[in-house]
């Protein structure tokens, strides 16, 4: 029920204070006019250093932004936060459609550049020389970010997925480490029986990312879509692998071996602390966010390579990853560049921050190949070493490709497989619906969809 | 007095006026009636990713009409109106009538009390019976074995945040016209014999009969607007409370999740349609008691 305003019927038992609440009304409304239609032209040539607004939500970003405006005289961040993931998203997409308000730069996730690049909304940066640190990049990032020489966004970090268990837990069961999805299964059983309470993991069916990244490990690739060849879209969510690992989850599920969670919530930040869910089947920012959220279980935890679907096998998927983009609201477009290249760049100082206090996982290829990194022992993991099993994880994401409509997508997939867990119907049949339902979506919009 | 005169003085108090009603004006047409004009626009046109903005006369509206997600989150609110609106009009009015007929320092007690969860913030309130509901961190659920958020319960649930936040301000809004009624009536009715529970029934109810109406047509109205609390609710059981789980949260979602502006603001009106129309047949079954005709 939305919020009202009712004066109550009889009017002796008004309130007596109409003077001022109606200078109070003057006075706001006067203040929202001033601030609706002001907005201020500074189009004068800047005097000192430009100011380029920034949002984004990486932890620990002060000290990032504070390294960068140390150590640059000309250009200066002011850095907001105006959300996470599709928070920020929902605001950007209303300023840019608004045409004022948006930031000059801002973090995008991979995963949604085709959207805003779709709507004309970010700058070339090719343009202003962002074509030079090309060769920092592994291909499949830097493929991410650009069509052929126009670039869009800066990778920034990357999401290689793995699998986070806790060692206590599987010392206390005798559990061993699964190598393939068989095994999780059979370890899963096991620790069911020893301990009918707990998970063997929690499966978060509203984080779209999450289960597009287990099937991008599984070979399923949902879309083919590049710009150059808009309005032209494949769309192929219902095949073979992503149905293969609907089917597992689902049987997961309907055994009680995974919960069934939401990712993000309270709910699921207390199995997390709690022991009840022993793995975190997780990306390359995953150790920052649990440590985060589970802070009581540090040093419990330990790494692994995620499960395989065939033994001996390096099939690897990604998980979120984000890049910084220019918009087209900016009045400096070069500055901007500048910033979206050199925030975090290849730069070993702002690095540092992003590896020990944000838990990033970088994508700049100098900085992965840094001794510091890969050495790195994490406290919460036990003294683990853990990037290198993220490492070896990065190197084996394949290309994949986004659709220009991915919170439509990540929607529905949620949406459908949401609906399936509660009215316990088929999962994969929650995908043939997805794709139908997503197939049409397209054609409304004008795309040429093939399936 | 001149005639030139009396025009002035009629002159100067039209400007008095105006200033008087200026701020209001000011709020009415800048938050309500542009926004409104701007999208009724919005609707009518159509745009799509590829071929950006077209005019599209009532295809938003035909598209609507024919939508079935939308469809049931009409039904869905109408349903929920049906059984929500008498609960807690019932509830309202029998505290409201309690507190009247009770002048111990309890009654004063009791209606701050009752009235404290409409200063709770609806956002906040909605998220604390979130933690309460929950599964897992809920104390309810050690209690009794009930999955407060399942598709099957959520509605109650809902309903029951609802009740708890807009009971007790319903009951003072009733409770307030009750201190209007004369005095002498109850006198009288005692003489003629009437009772507590008699004179409650058949004087004091019929007497602030249009103020029962009053808070009625609100209830009415802000269940078919049903927004913030299963928005917020949603993260918790997005499997029970869809994107299209009322209409306003549908429109929502195609605004701000779909970047659909246009045929969210034609839904928008659609249930602008719903709502007048569900007020308008309220006011007149119940005409011969409303003061608002």
């Amino acid at each position: 029920m939305s919020v009202r305003h009712l004066s109550v019927e009889r009017r002796p038992y008004r309130p007596r204070r109409p003077i001022r609440f109606v200078l109070t009304a003057v006075l706001t409304a006067a203040a929202l006019v001033a601030a609706g239609c002001g907005g201020g032209d500074d189009s004068e040539e800047p005097s000192g250093p430009v100011k380029i607004k920034v949002w984004a939500w990486y932890p620990a970003f002060q000290g990032v932004v504070d390294l960068f405006n140390r150590t640059h005289t000309d250009v200066q961040i002011e850095w907001e936060n105006a959300g996470a993931g599709q928070d920020q998203y929902t605001k950007l997409q209303t300023a840019l459609k608004a045409g004022k308000g948006a930031p000059d730069v801002a973090m995008l996730e991979f995963q949604e550049l085709p959207t805003f690049q779709l709507t004309k909304h970010l700058v070339d940066m090719g343009k202003y020389g962002a074509n030079d640190i090309k060769g920092n990049y592994v291909d499949w990032a830097w493929k991410q970010v650009t069509n052929g020489e126009s670039v869009y966004a800066i990778p920034v970090d990357a999401g290689p997925m793995a699998m986070l268990y806790r060692e206590d837990i599987f010392q206390k069961y005798n559990l061993t480490v699964p190598k393939t999805w068989a095994e999780y299964k059979e370890v899963a059983q096991k620790l069911k029986t020893a301990s009918p309470g707990s998970f063997i993991a929690d499966f978060g069916a509203n984080d779209g990312g999450f289960m597009t990244g287990l099937m991008w490990q599984a070979g399923a690739r949902p879309f083919e879509y590049t710009a150059a060849q808009s309005p032209n879209v494949g769309v192929r969510l219902n095949n073979d692998p992503a149905k293969k690992v609907m089917a597992y989850w689902e049987d997961m599920v309907d055994s009680g071996l995974a919960d069934t969670v939401a990712y993000g919530t309270t709910d699921q930040y207390s199995g997390l602390g709690s022991g009840k869910y022993a793995t975190y089947i997780a990306a390359g920012w995953g150790p920052g966010y649990l440590a985060s959220v589970a802070k009581t279980t540090s040093g419990k935890w330990r790494a692994a390579p995620i499960p395989q679907w065939d033994a001996g096998e390096n099939a690897q998927g990604d998980w979120g990853g984000s890049s910084f983009a220019v918009t087209d609201q900016t009045k400096y477009p070069e500055q901007a560049t500048k910033v979206a290249m050199e925030i975090f760049g290849a730069n070993k100082d702002a690095w540092k921050i992003g590896i020990d206090e944000a838990f990033l996982f970088p994508t700049a290829t100098p900085i992965l190949e840094w001794d510091y990194f890969l050495t790195k022992e994490y406290e919460f993991f036990g003294g683990q070493k853990v990037n290198e099993v993220f490492v070896p994880a990065y190197n084996g994401i394949g290309e994949f490709q986004w659709s220009p409509f991915n919170s439509y997508y990540f929607n529905q997939l949620s949406t459908n497989l949401n609906q399936a867990i509660e009215k316990k119907t088929s999962w994969t049949a929650a995908l043939d619906t997805a794709q139908q339902n997503i197939t049409t979506y397209a054609s409304q919009q004008g795309f040429k969809v093939a399936s | 007095m001149t005639n030139l005169a009396r025009r002035a003085r009629v002159g100067r108090q039209a400007v008095a006026g105006w200033l008087f009603v200026a701020p209001f004006t000011v709020l009415l047409v800048f938050f309500l009636l542009l926004p409104m004009l701007y999208a009724a626009k919005l609707s009518l046109y159509r745009s799509t990713l590829v071929e950006g903005e077209v005019f599209a006369w009532l295809d938003n509206y035909r598209q609507a009409l024919g939508d079935p997600e939308f469809r049931r989150g009409v039904v869905r609110v109408l349903v929920f109106g049906a059984v929500q609106t008498p609960v807690m009009i019932g509830i309202a009015l029998v505290a409201a009538l309690l507190i009247d007929a009770a002048t111990s320092r309890f009654s004063r007690v009791f209606r701050l009390a009752a009235f404290v969860p409409y200063a709770v913030p609806v956002v906040i309130g909605t998220l604390m019976w979130g933690f309460l509901y929950s599964p897992n961190t809920g104390p309810l659920s050690s209690v009794i074995d009930v999955d407060f958020l399942s598709s099957g319960t959520v509605l109650y649930s809902l309903g029951n945040i609802v009740t708890w936040q807009w009971a007790g301000y319903n009951m003072i809004v009733l409770y307030a016209a009750l201190q209007g009624v004369p005095r002498e009536v109850y006198e009288s009715a005692r003489m003629d014999g009437a009772g507590a529970v008699q004179t409650a029934l058949r004087i004091k109810t019929p007497m602030i009969s249009a103020a029962i109406v009053l808070v009625t047509i609100f209830t009415i109205i802000g269940t078919l607007q049903f927004f913030t609390e299963p928005l917020i609710l949603q993260p918790l059981n997005p499997g029970a409370i869809t994107n299209s789980y009322t209409p306003n949260v549908y429109a929502y979602h195609q605004a701000f999740s779909y970047q659909q502006y246009n045929y969210s603001a034609a839904i928008s009106f659609l249930l602008g349609v719903v709502v007048f129309v569900g007020s308008y047949i309220f006011l007149f079954v119940t005409r011969k008691r409303s003061a608002l005709r």
